[in-house]
Parts: C-alpha cells; structure tokens; sequence
C-alpha cells in the first residue's frame, strides 16, 4: 500500500495529524520509537494533571472542616496515587492505539530517521530495518528536558521531570530549579504532598513571560502554602552531602545553600533533532528545531514539521493544531495556526490561565490599554467553593475598546480561559461582553466584572475608601 | 474609632509614625474598617522613591481595590512581608501592622500631616457626607 503521508512521532501533534490526514482519505503511517501518546500522555501533561488532582482532592479534605464536614486520620498513599496515574496513562494511550486503528492508520514501532529526502528508514527493537516511501512526511519528534551543565548534575536524586512524575517514593525534600510551568506545576503538587519545596529562579520573578502582576501573586501564594521562593539566584553546583544533595546558587547579594533529598530541574525543553539523519536529507535545524516557514514546511520539499521540535512554545495543543494544519497545507490549503490566541495554563494552586497580551507587551508595543480586574474574594460561587484567592485581570485597548489579553489566576481558570479565548479570536469590544448574560452563581461572573472594572463600572466593587 | 494620638494622619486613610529620619506608614483603623476583610497587598520594594501623595501599593478587601498613598517623600527602606502571606493582619491590628517603612526626604512635610483629633473629624465628615 502506498504511503500518502508518514508521520514520526505519535505525541498529540503526530496522532492529531495522523488522523486528520485520515480523515481526508490518506494513507497514514506513523511511527513512534518510545509509547503512543508521547511525552504528553506518558510523562508530561497527563501524569502531572494526575498527579495535581490527588493533590487537589489531599487539600480538600485537609479542608474539609472549613466546610462542617468531619475527617479524621487523613492521610496520603503515594504507591496507590501513582498506581491511579499509570492506569490512566494506560488506558489513554490504549485509547489512542485504538483510535489510530479504526481510523485505518498503520502504526510502527521502531526508530525512523530520514534515509534520503523521500524515504524514511524504521529499525525496530530487534533490529529490523524496513524502509518507507511517501507522498509527504511529517516530523514530530517532541521535545526532551535540557540539562544544564551544572556540576553534580548527574548525582543520583538529580532528575528532570519526567524521572520525578515517576518516583516511587514521595520525597522529603526538593529543591526545583527552574520556575517556569514545569516547576512550578511539580512544586504545587508535591508539595501539597508533604515534600518540602523550594524553588530557585533566575529571572526576577517565576513564570517569565506571564503577566508580572499575576505571577507575583501567584509568588505569594505559593509562599503562604509554604513553598519558598527565590528569583534572580543561578545555581552553581550541586554537592552530595550526607543526607542528600546540596544545592549552591547565588545571585545578586543572596548565596544559598539548600539540602534537599531530590533536585528537580526544569530548565527548559529541547527540540528531539538528533536522530533524524537530518543533515544528509538537507532538512535545515538549528538549537532551536527544525527550521519551517508559515506553513510548516521545512527545506525539503515534501517534509514538514511541527510541534516541540520546531521550537516556539512547545504546548500539547499547539502541537495538535499544527498537525491539522501541516496536513491542510500538504493538500494544498493554507491554514497556520492562530499563535497569538493561544491559551497557556499552569496547573498550579491556584490555577493560572491567559490568553493573549499581558501588560508588559502591551507596554512594549506601544499600546494604549486599560486594565480591568476582579479578585475571586468577591465572588459568590468562589465564596462558596472556598476558592477566594485569586483574580481575573483583563486588558483591553483604550480607545477601540478591543479585547487584547485576559489572565486568570483561580479556580478552575484553565477551564474559564475559552470564553477570553472566543473574544479574542472574534475581536470582541468590553461592551460585546459586558452585554453577554453570564450566569449566577457562576465563576465565570469574576471575567464580566473585570470587564467592567477596566471601565470602572465594576457591580460589585467600592473604588477607594 | 481609634486614632492614637502619638501617629500623624492623611485624608487618604493613612498613618505616619516618626522615628528619626524614617518613618512608619500603614492605613488607619477607620480604613481597615471601611474595608473589610483585607486580602491582598502589593507592596513597594527598597529602594522605590516616592513623593508625598503618590501612590505606593495597593490593598483589597473583598469589597474593594485602593491605592495606597504615600503621607511623606521617602525612599522605601523596608517593607513588611508578612503582610504579603498574612494581609489579615491589618484588620486585627492595624497600627501594629506597618506596610512600609522610608527613609524621610523632605521631613518638614511632616507639618502638613493630620492630627489624630483632626484627622477624627476628617472622618466624621465623611460619614457624614455618606448618610445625607
């Protein structure tokens, strides 16, 4: 059977593909070197997402006599919380296999690297090699965590996030270093946990990229549930002492020194380049990934590439979007995926959500904005829930009134963000969604009363004393 | 209403402790009350300068977002970060619970600060005002 598209790689930008150019007709083959799902299903959004709702349901029954409900002798199983985790990993990724299936898609098992500029050759765990031709072939390798070259960053108990999502036992102590999503997603988690955490940053504050204001609250946040946080320290070595690991970082005036028995780091990912025979099929990479143009093409006619191992923002749904667009533009459709309406959330606690421009772009873009807020404190359903901290901040452009960024830090923001999403993908003005009905008693009340408070019309709030 | 008669005040709710060349600023009683349950500040860091009658942070309540406006000119040589965990503080006690702390610049302003007896009737005035 004729290969109309190959695709390496079967995360959820190589699955999503696989099944759109299906869906058109294709012949579809993809190949995947580790497990069906890839890092997203099996050591990245899926585990963590796991992982965070343990902790989540640990803090509300620790909560529970806020609520007049009585527990006693709460405690935690850390075997069974990651016996639950990998029977979901499990069944998800079986529930892939079997989607690729009935959509008529030939899934290989092996490592594939490029043979020339139209053949991609497959060498299996026992060494056979078969070798592929295609209509179109599809890179999606992924991305790996980095490891910056730190001394002691091979010490035992030194791991990235994908050997800490699978510890057996729950930690003591951590050190994480990198405050980006991934640390600060494992930071929340385990240390609702019962583990000890520290985080060191090198920016001036965690979650660079994100709103500042939000991320320095969040900072506060994470300081009242115990989590230390210090910014703008680099870390210089790591040392085995006798109980543990030591970390060394310093910066400005600060120098630390901080024992921990595992040191996360969670510095960055790197796009999956090597491998791939890239060079002699003249697909041009750099350290930053495959290079492609607007339309997912890379240098060689006929390849494309998406996902983490083109760089950019490296998230599961970019990915996903970029395959469905890589396989419209292979059939001769122009489609790219809306970057700018992207929404990124962190799974922290509380949750974070943005989409859009935070205020330090809409400074540096020359913009004249308002800013409109809303805390979750005076919201009656996040009263009930117990869920107060927290804000929905919103801006918007001064003049044409024109939605630009919404960022969520509460409750459920990860599932509030899509109406932002909606407004900003359709351009909506402050009084479009001043004008939308929103339920009562709903979460959702926080995002129209931020609206409204850009113009300073906010219902439920006094201005000043 | 309590207004300590050894503190210095401002129409905008705030208080002023001398000490020297630094002074203590925090927001009074009367506000604390005004705004109920408080939730969240944003405090400056050392080293911010600011004029008397700027604002310097901000403070939320469940009922409302206020700037915090500075009573003399200074540079912030401490802020207390406590309050940044603990905001609640302020409503326990809020003359005991400083925001910032600053390095006076320009001390013959604190001339134009309030006593505690006039800073009283500035507040009488107000309630006033609400309940006409």
């Amino acid at each position: 059977m004729k290969n109309d598209l190959i695709i390496i790689g079967s995360g959820p930008g190589g699955y999503t593909a696989a099944i759109h150019a299906a869906h058109q007709g294709a012949n579809v083959t993809i190949i995947e070197a580790d497990r069906v799902g890839g890092v997203c299903l099996n050591q990245g959004c899926v585990p963590t997402k796991v992982l965070y709702q343990n902790a989540r349901v640990f803090n509300t029954v620790k909560a529970a006599g806020n609520f007049g409900v009585t527990t006693t002798g709460v405690s935690m199983d850390f075997a069974r919380m990651q016996q639950r985790k990998q029977k979901i990993i499990t069944s998800l990724t079986g529930g892939i296999e079997r989607l690729l299936k009935a959509k008529g898609i030939k899934l290989l098992l092996g490592r594939a690297a490029l043979a020339d500029k139209e053949t991609v050759r497959v060498v299996d765990d026992n060494g056979g090699v078969r070798e592929l031709k295609g209509g179109h072939i599809l890179l999606a390798t992924g991305s790996h965590p980095a490891m910056p070259s730190i001394a002691g960053i091979d010490l035992p108990g030194v791991c990235d996030s994908e050997e800490l999502l699978a510890v057996e036992e729950l930690p003591k102590s951590m050190v994480v270093v990198g405050g980006g999503v991934i640390g600060i997603e494992l930071a929340g988690i385990f240390n609702t946990l019962g583990c000890k955490v520290r985080v060191l940053e090198t920016m001036p504050t965690v979650l660079p990229g994100f709103d500042r204001e939000i991320s320095q609250r969040l900072t506060i946040y994470l300081k009242r549930k115990g989590i230390q946080i210090y910014t703008g320290v680099s870390v210089e070595e790591i040392e085995q002492c006798d109980d543990g690991l030591l970390v060394k970082a310093a910066g400005g005036k600060k120098e630390l020194a901080l024992k921990a028995d595992k040191v996360l780091i969670s510095t960055g990912r790197i796009p999956n380049t090597s491998g791939l025979n890239l060079e002699k099929a003249g697909v041009e990479f750099g350290p930053q990934g495959i290079k492609v143009d607007e339309w997912y093409a890379t240098s060689v006619p006929g390849i494309y590439a998406i996902g983490d191992v083109i760089g950019g923002k490296m998230l599961a749904h970019v990915a996903a979007q970029e395959g469905i667009a890589a396989v419209e533009n292979m059939m001769g459709r122009r489609r790219r995926v809306a970057y700018e309406t992207v929404p990124e959330c962190v799974f922290s606690f509380p949750e974070i959500a943005a989409v859009g421009l935070n205020e330090e772009e809409a400074t540096i873009r020359g913009i004249n904005y308002i800013t409109g807020r809303c805390a979750f404190a005076a919201n009656a359903q996040a009263q009930a829930m117990g869920k107060r901290e927290g804000v929905v901040k919103v801006i918007a452009h001064k003049d044409t009134k024109e939605l630009l960024g919404v960022h969520i830090l509460g409750p459920h923001a990860s599932d509030m963000i899509h109406e932002a999403s909606l407004g900003l993908v359709q351009k909506v003005t402050l009084d479009a969604v001043g004008w939308m009905v929103h339920a009562h008693p709903t979460l959702s009340e926080a995002f129209i009363e931020a609206v409204r408070d850009s113009e300073g019309k906010a219902i439920h709030q006094m201005k000043g004393l | 209403m309590n207004t300590p008669a050894s503190l210095r005040y401002t129409r905008e709710h705030g208080w002023a402790r001398i000490e020297e060349d630094k002074v203590y600023i925090g927001i009074t009683d009367y506000a604390q009350h005004m705004l109920g349950e408080i939730i969240f500040v944003e405090l400056p860091l050392p080293g911010d300068e600011f004029a008397a009658g700027e604002a310097y942070g901000t403070i939320e309540s469940v009922k409302a977002v206020c700037d915090l406006y500075c009573p003399l000119s200074g540079t912030v040589v401490a802020e207390n970060e406590n309050l940044l965990c603990f905001p609640e503080l302020i409503n326990e006690d809020p003359y005991q619970n400083w925001l910032v702390v600053l390095k006076m610049s320009n001390p013959e302003e604190i001339d134009d600060l309030l006593e505690a007896s006039a800073y009283e009737a500035v507040c009488l005035e107000e309630e006033q005002a609400y309940e006409e």
